[in-house]
């Protein structure tokens, strides 16, 4: 009896081993593979491991409710996209959060029966996300050197990357100017509350080389180092600080111009950043390696680029590529 | 006499061995490989140099300073109200049962803009605190209320539910034998249901300590300041890679360090009495 009994679970547990192994593999190989055309050679990037696909961390969503703003701030949680020929997943730059319904329509006007979806995030949530494995067909990045990471990674077809649009940053604050903020100066003054993108977003990296001009050629160090400690938060994208702004509870924050080009009337005032001391950021596009619609890709890439693109971009506050 | 495990009866037997092993091995290695998947993705001379990182540590000071407080708070103003609520009925006890459950299927996004809306510069009561200069927005305090807001359900549940489960007999004899009701709360109702509060703050303390939504939205995210651990780890996984899983396995690690402590405590327990 013991001897059978003894048999019996060992057999059971190499049965459900079996059976749970055959499901693991199952699942992995039904996942669209999305390993690089070159390894990864810093240390520091994440190792891609040869049999799994590492399911990309979800991003938490922050949602606002809508004010009376056209400024909405929804960080989409990353979406498991099936490829179809009539569906373009094009990763955007949270930045282009206004202008991307007007472009979508757009497209499928000038392309029937085709329709794009913006996942919309902050450039360095989406290049995560596109790291980890999530399935993209075109990327829009805020940032050159997020692009080169990508293009060096072999996430682009890296003959399809061109530069696409180009923004300004700029100060807004909310309209009744809580803060009483007239120049760039009174931003250091003790009591005022800034809001800033992180410095890993691109916005960010514009703001902090903003900054470091402006002290360089107008205010000094030490009007640099009171702007800095009177931020109150560094937000993961720029809609976020936008958002803080039109809320009214910080006094400025710092945005790209497009935002506040295409805000409706009276939603900010703003402070103009000096073109010397500013920063241009380029936005580029380009088709993913891993896409399954090439083709489509394409199409959509020449669309942004085309003049019908150019001048949507363009009545939403982005300015041209030099 | 031994039989063979084809035969129909012990077929059926085998059977089902075969699927609850199956159905315990899949939850357990659903639960672990995922933790365990954070260790394999870094190696122990990374983890150790980033924990010297000056943001690791202060968002690990910050998130257990915090997560501590709040759960002082909760305790010390949860029990006694807990307590209140369930010997007492009076008008408007559904309600109030209704709200202690809200933050549990709240967003806690959504909390984290109520809050703001209610208790920023702007906000319904922030704008006459902000007469007086109080600002609660995008400060620790913020974090503290965030996250009391959020966790305070989870001990608050426990609490009602043990305090509605002890014999009331227990209370009444020491009535009549003279004691006060303050002196019957703290010598007879809280001895007795310790080990059940105990697991309920540890929830709340695990809860508090992983808030996100609330906090991002409401406190904002300042190294030192707000940046509790999850919003290091959010931020860190899209700047800095490392920096990101350091922080993960701390909290993995706090944990099950929490968890190891509970256990250890409650099997005393259970042995007093």
């Amino acid at each position: 009896m013991d001897k059978s009994y003894r048999i019996f679970t060992t057999i059971s547990i190499v049965c459900a081993l079996l059976i749970i192994a055959a499901f693991f593999a199952g699942c992995t190989t039904s996942q669209p593979t999305t390993k690089p055309v070159t390894t990864p050679p810093a240390t520091t990037a994440p190792v891609q491991s040869m049999t799994t696909t590492v399911v990309s961390t979800p991003a938490p969503t922050t949602v606002v409710p809508p004010t009376t703003t056209a400024v909405v701030v929804t960080s989409t949680p990353v979406p498991n996209y099936t490829p179809s020929e009539k569906t373009l997943i094009v990763y955007t730059a949270a930045s282009l959060k206004g202008v991307s319904g007007k472009l979508g329509t757009e497209f499928s006007q000038a392309y029937p029966g085709h329709t794009a979806v913006f996942n919309l995030d902050g450039t360095q949530a989406l290049k995560t996300q596109v790291e980890n494995g999530a399935y993209a067909d075109v990327f829009i990045s805020a940032s050159n050197s997020y692009t080169n990471t990508l293009k060096g990674e072999g996430y682009f077809m890296n003959s399809t990357v061109k530069p696409l649009t180009t923004n300004y940053v700029i100060v807004i604050l909310p309209a009744t100017n809580p803060g009483n903020i007239k120049t760039l100066a009174d931003l250091a003054k003790p009591g005022v509350k800034i809001a800033m993108e992180d410095k890993t977003v691109p916005a960010g990296t514009a703001t902090y080389a903003v900054l470091a001009n402006l002290a360089k050629s107008t205010y000094n160090q030490d009007w640099n180092k009171s702007v800095f400690s009177n931020v109150v938060t560094y937000e993961t994208s720029e809609p976020g600080v936008a958002t803080k702004v039109s809320l009214g509870e910080v006094d400025a924050g710092f945005v790209y111009e497009s935002t506040y080009t295409a805000a409706p009337k009276d939603t900010y005032s703003a402070i103009t950043i000096p073109k010397a001391d500013n920063y241009l950021q380029t936005y580029t596009i380009g088709v993913m390696q891993q896409t399954q619609n090439s083709g489509t890709a394409q199409e959509f890439e020449d669309f942004m680029l085309s003049s019908i693109g150019q001048q949507i971009l363009k009545d939403y506050g982005f300015r041209p590529v030099s | 006499m031994t039989r063979s495990f084809l035969e129909p009866n012990n077929l059926l037997r085998t059977l089902t061995v075969i699927g609850a092993a199956g159905l315990i091995i899949l939850v357990t290695l659903y639960l672990a490989l995922p933790v365990a998947a954070l260790f394999f993705r870094t190696t122990p001379e990374l983890f150790f140099s980033s924990l010297s990182d000056a943001d690791v540590q202060s968002a690990l000071r910050l998130s257990l300073i915090t997560s501590v407080i709040s759960l002082g708070i909760v305790i010390l103003v949860g029990t006694p109200f807990a307590y209140i609520h369930c010997r007492n009925t009076y008008p408007g006890k559904m309600i109030v049962d209704t709200l202690i459950d809200l933050p549990l299927v709240l967003p806690p996004a959504v909390a984290g803009v109520a809050l703001l809306v209610l208790y920023g510069r702007v906000g319904l009561i922030g704008r006459y605190l902000n007469i007086f200069g109080i600002t609660l927005a995008f400060t620790t305090v913020a974090v503290i209320m965030a996250q009391i807001f959020v966790a305070s359900p989870f001990y608050l549940r426990q609490a009602k539910s043990l305090f509605e489960q002890l014999d009331p007999a227990y209370e009444q004899t020491a009535r009549t034998l003279g004691a006060s009701a303050f002196r019957i709360f703290i010598t007879i109702t809280i001895p007795l249901t310790a080990s059940g509060l105990v697991s309920g703050a540890v929830m709340t303390f695990g809860r508090a300590l992983g808030e996100f939504g609330a906090t991002i939205m409401f406190a904002g995210n300042l190294p030192g300041v707000t940046q509790t651990m999850p919003l290091a780890v959010y931020v860190g996984m899209e700047g800095n890679f490392n920096i990101g899983l350091t922080i993960s396995i701390l909290l993995v690690l706090i944990s099950f360090a929490i968890m190891i402590a509970v256990r250890f405590l409650a099997s005393r327990e259970v042995q007093h009495a």
